[in-house]
């Protein structure tokens, strides 16, 4: 199981850079002020969402890891429960990656955008 | 922790206390002509006793279900009465030549084995419908 420890910091900054990208709803100052504007330092903002998204994967996948390393080192870990937090750790970063394609395709309709 | 695969953590307790009961039997059957247990006697039958438990009470986690897990209470001897062999030859025979065998009937440990073994098997089919459920329910966005 590859760890992706590198993930979230990465991934935290590609979003930070992608709230900075002009054109965002932060930057576009004639949005009437009644909508709920989402500013990028908001603790719920989106990117910041999807950050502990990609950290719970990145949790898990360790977590996988971790029980295989003892199984295989003689620690005392049944062997369905290795198996069933790597099943575990599979869907979960098929989610995110769900998520990904997801964003990837919204971010592509709106360039799409005729003007 | 978000919970992708709900109700597996039952699951994985069953599996668990089916793999004791496995355990247990490997333990009667290996010991089925033991005539000095621990405690001196004839090697004694054990049996595994389940009991429900709640998984998530303990934790205090209150996301994914709360319905009752299984876990293992305790391990019991089976007192019925060690088997009596006429074996003059064995060291252990008595001054009638009368041998006191352990409780065990290697069918009956058979019968056992195949249905832990079928139970597990029931918990891993759980298992695998909860991925492919999950997984089905992820290729909603897909086209």
């Amino acid at each position: 199981m590859l760890p992706l420890s590198s993930i979230p910091s990465v991934s935290a900054n590609l979003f930070q850079q992608i709230d900075r990208l002009p054109g965002n709803t932060s930057d576009v100052g004639a949005i009437p002020s009644a909508l709920p504007a989402a500013t990028p330092t908001d603790s719920s903002s989106f990117s910041s969402l999807l950050g502990k998204l990609v950290s719970e994967v990145n949790a898990q996948q360790q977590v996988a890891g971790q029980n295989v390393n003892a199984l295989q080192s003689g620690a005392n870990v049944p062997l369905h429960q290795a198996v069933i937090s790597m099943e575990e750790a599979s869907v979960s970063f098929q989610l995110m990656v769900q998520v990904r394609n997801k964003l990837l395709e919204s971010y592509q309709e709106i360039m799409r955008m005729q003007m | 922790m978000i919970q992708i695969l709900t109700g597996i953590q039952n699951t994985s307790a069953a599996l668990d206390a089916e793999r004791t009961r496995l355990d247990v039997i490997s333990q009667n059957i290996a010991n089925a002509h033991t005539t000095h247990d621990l405690d001196g006697k004839p090697y004694q039958r054990r049996v595994v006793v389940f009991e429900t438990a709640l998984q998530n009470a303990m934790s205090g986690e209150s996301n994914g279900s709360n319905l009752p897990a299984i876990q293992v209470a305790k391990i019991e001897r089976d007192n019925r009465p060690p088997l009596q062999v006429y074996d003059p030859g064995n060291p252990d025979a008595d001054p009638h030549g009368m041998v006191s065998m352990p409780n065990i009937n290697i069918h009956e440990e058979m019968a056992d084995l195949i249905s832990a073994s079928r139970t597990f098997e029931a918990n891993l089919a759980v298992v695998k419908n909860a991925r492919s459920m999950a997984m089905q329910t992820l290729s909603i966005g897909k086209h």
